[in-house]
């Protein structure tokens, strides 16, 4: 018993330590990316600099090839994978939760049909899909791979909402909800929606971080937001000639990009113990 | 990259003197490569090329990207003439010719003893079917229009081709340098060849190497190496390293000046620069509305500072052109005053032509480097004088489809690999649509002059009109490096037309 009880604590303290280091890391991006509506240190566009100059007082994290500011490009990075994130989970969660809870109602036909349809389109890697999506219109912008990352998003997001759904459903006190007389809708409103969010809260933050990853290799492949939206996947695909040369172009996005996803996935594992009542009882 | 291909057209063999100048410089290289050459050297050795243009397929007639002449013209198929790496055109399987006096009928008499990979002894019914597929119905050819002139062609007996033309072509050898001479029992050779160079195919594996072995049976030199493999990389970072870590012997053009400082300073890599005739320009839909203006299109030539972006993307190296004629061809005359940088100016011009507020296009800029960079560049430079860029990222393969068959764009960005082929802008179909009947006329009678002076003067004029016209935004002249291991020797350095001749590549262990 004695173990147990100064296990928990640690345990707790351990969590909180996962949840303030996330909430840092991806606060200080959201920041960068806030601030970068106000001020940067230069244009995006302004060539000020010389050819691939390292990171000075004048160029906090040095300049690319055109002479542009890189420091002003990686603030502008964090608004734009940001953006992208919370829009791609944002359409993901709705398709997702409206499909899954569909799914989780429907007939034994239906609820199967929509499982199958889950899983063919969870067998094709999110990128993938956005890829698809991405090529069938005629020209690549933001607003592209927001909707083409939420689509890739939304059978995963669907899924889980299903599965969490059908648990609530067998729940006595749905029957008993039913049974005095609620409507379906407001057994969804009341009873299912609290029960499955928080589940589905880690997960979508989880989704957040898969999305930023994608943007990025959508925007490394040249099929994410045109230039000159300074995206840190389009950093790293232009840095990649002049690694050697000037290895920070490709350092900087890069360990950005870890920082946000890692962050995102810290915070996630920290609502997760908050959230949870298994693990918060021990 | 298919627009690289088969864009040759061309013109006879005079050399200006600035292409001398030119050729002094390479020779000396050549030189210093013969000394690494008096070393003993193991004629069995495969020799590994990487290369960034892996062929879409092995039929140069059917839009497989340039990388199929690096790989194949001189080393698996040979043509009636070659254009050696000094940009001379020579007979190859021609024994001899003789010309009529009023210029319209070619007579060819084959060289004796040649056989196809396949067994078979090359005849005169070969050539013809050979030239009739460049200029078949269904060929992707773009050297089609340049052979229209050929009106018919006849086999009095195996050894002689007797080729009859509609009007007088004075670059008719050198447009022959570019036909492969196929088995006409051949059939597709999309995936297989038959032909009579020095190499025969050995495997092709697609999206990594195409490997080719000496014919044993070859008429002439046998190759100085055991054979030779072309590796493809699609990322020029990935192609130095290969070579670095004696992964590959040869890259055959590098690409960024950041990969050369690898190379320079160590004694283990040889590092040369030959003659480059490759030109990155951004091309305007002359078709459309506003480029159809000359004044708009010489505006925006003057608001953009090339000097600026050649230095981003090649630091050191390269050249600045004003048009898109580059030293090397007889033709050339320094144009870089012409509409040169000037923003000022750039912007009265705009307003004159009816643009004060600028306007706005979309700018196809292919997925590869260093398109995306030069297009946020133009962007900049362009936003200065009102003109809202917008950049379209598009895949070589739309870049085929969208732009050069169906001409369906504002603007885009294209690097024109090849020599002489000023003779585009002669040509109201071409994918940017230049229509400028004075050019045209000067373009279509040079081919029928009596002399190569007269050809020169004539191609010089256009030269200068197509420069005033500001017809394309020409943005410079790339640097042509070849960086080899230090016991590689015997390679082309100029590269013209994206040939690369394996044939005399020595590798000392």
């Amino acid at each position: 018993m004695s173990a147990e009880s100064t296990e928990l604590p640690r345990r707790r303290r351990r969590g909180n330590a996962t949840f303030w280091l996330g909430l840092i890391l991806v606060g200080g991006i959201v920041l960068a990316g806030i601030v970068s509506f106000f001020w940067t240190p230069y244009a995006l566009s302004d060539m000020a600099g010389g050819r691939l100059e390292a990171p000075s007082a004048a160029h906090w994290a040095g300049t690319d090839r055109l002479g542009r500011d890189l420091f002003t490009q990686l603030m502008i990075g964090a608004r734009i994978a940001l953006i992208v994130g919370c829009g791609a989970v944002a359409i993901g969660a709705v398709i997702g939760v409206a499909t899954g809870i569909l799914a989780a109602f429907a007939t034994r036909f239906l609820d199967d049909a929509l499982a199958a349809f889950f899983d063919i389109l969870i067998a094709f890697p999110t990128l993938l899909i956005a890829m698809l999506v991405v090529a069938a219109r005629e020209e690549a912008s933001l607003g592209t791979a927001i909707l083409a990352l939420g689509i890739g998003l939304s059978p995963i997001v669907g899924r889980i909402t299903r599965i969490l759904t059908k648990q609530v459903l067998g729940q006595d006190y749905i029957t008993a909800a039913r049974v005095s007389g609620t409507s379906w809708g407001a057994i969804v409103y009341w009873h299912i929606l609290p029960n499955i969010v928080p589940f589905l809260g880690v997960n979508l933050a989880l989704q957040f971080g898969l999305a930023v990853m994608a943007e990025a290799s959508l925007s490394y492949l040249g099929l994410g937001a045109p230039p000159p939206n300074a995206s840190w996947g389009r950093m790293l695909q232009e840095a990649q000639g002049t690694v050697y040369t000037a290895p920070w172009g490709a350092v900087l996005p890069g360990l950005a990009l870890f920082a946000l996803v890692i962050g995102i996935n810290l915070l996630a594992d920290g609502l997760r113990d908050r959230f949870d009542p298994a693990r918060r009882d021990g | 990259m298919l627009s690289r291909t088969d864009m040759i057209l061309g013109a006879p063999l005079a050399r200006g003197r600035a292409a001398l100048a030119t050729l002094t410089a390479v020779s000396v290289l050549a030189l210093s490569s013969a000394a690494a050459m008096a070393q003993d050297y193991d004629p069995q050795a495969v020799v590994n090329i990487g290369s960034l243009y892996e062929p879409q397929n092995l039929d140069n007639t059917q839009g497989a990207g340039q990388g199929i002449n690096e790989a194949f013209n001189g080393n698996v198929y040979e043509g009636l003439f070659v254009l050696t790496d000094d940009g001379d055109v020579e007979p190859k399987l021609v024994d001899s010719y003789e010309i009529s006096d009023d210029g319209l009928t070619y007579t060819f008499t084959l060289k004796d003893g040649v056989t196809f990979h396949s067994g078979e002894t090359m005849t005169s019914a070969d050539v013809k079917s050979s030239i009739e597929r460049v200029t078949a119905e269904n060929s992707a050819s773009s050297r089609k229009k340049t052979l229209a002139v050929i009106d018919s062609i006849e086999t009095p007996d195996d050894k002689t081709v007797v080729v009859t033309l509609s009007a007088p072509s004075i670059s008719l050898p050198y447009n022959l340098s570019y036909v492969w001479i196929v088995n006409d029992d051949a059939g597709d050779i999309s995936a297989s060849e038959d032909g009579t160079g020095p190499y025969t195919l050995q495997e092709w594996r697609r999206g990594s190497a195409l490997a080719m072995v000496p014919f044993e049976d070859y008429w002439g030199e046998e190759p100085t190496n055991g054979g030779v493999m072309f590796q493809y990389f699609t990322d020029a970072t990935a192609q130095n390293n290969a070579l670095l870590t004696g992964a590959v012997d040869i890259i055959t053009s590098v690409q960024s000046p950041d990969a050369l400082s690898m190379f320079t300073d160590n004694p283990d890599f040889t590092v040369s620069e030959g003659a480059s005739t490759t030109k990155e320009l951004m091309a305007y839909n002359d078709r459309v509305a506003p480029f159809d203006n000359a004044q708009v299109r010489a505006a925006l030539s003057r608001a953009v500072d090339k000097e600026k972006l050649l230095q981003a993307i090649w630091g050191d190296y390269g050249t600045l052109i004003g048009s898109f004629v580059p030293p090397t061809d007889p033709w050339y005359v320094d144009l870089t005053d012409v509409n040169a940088y000037d923003p000022e100016s750039a912007k009265e011009m705009l307003a004159e032509a009816g643009y004060p507020d600028g306007f706005s296009f979309t700018l196809d800029t292919p997925d590869y480097d260093p398109h995306p960079v030069v297009a946020q560049f133009l962007q900049n430079e362009l936003a200065k004088i009102d003109v809202d860029v917008k950049i379209n990222i598009i895949t070589a393969n739309e870049w085929y489809t969208k732009i050069y068959k169906a001409h369906d764009f504002d603007a885009t960005l294209q690097e024109h690999v090849n020599h002489r082929d000023i003779v585009f802008y002669g040509n109201p179909d071409f994918y940017w649509g230049y229509d400028n009947p004075e050019v045209t006329r000067l373009i279509s009678e040079s081919e029928s002059a009596h002399s190569m002076e007269e050809q020169t003067e004539m191609l010089t004029e256009a030269n200068k009109i197509i420069a005033e016209d500001a017809a394309s935004m020409w943005l410079y002249l790339y640097p042509q490096i070849v960086v080899s291991t230090s016991n590689v020797s015997g390679y082309p350095l100029n590269g013209l037309n994206s040939q690369f001749f394996a044939y005399d590549i020595q590798k000392a262990d």
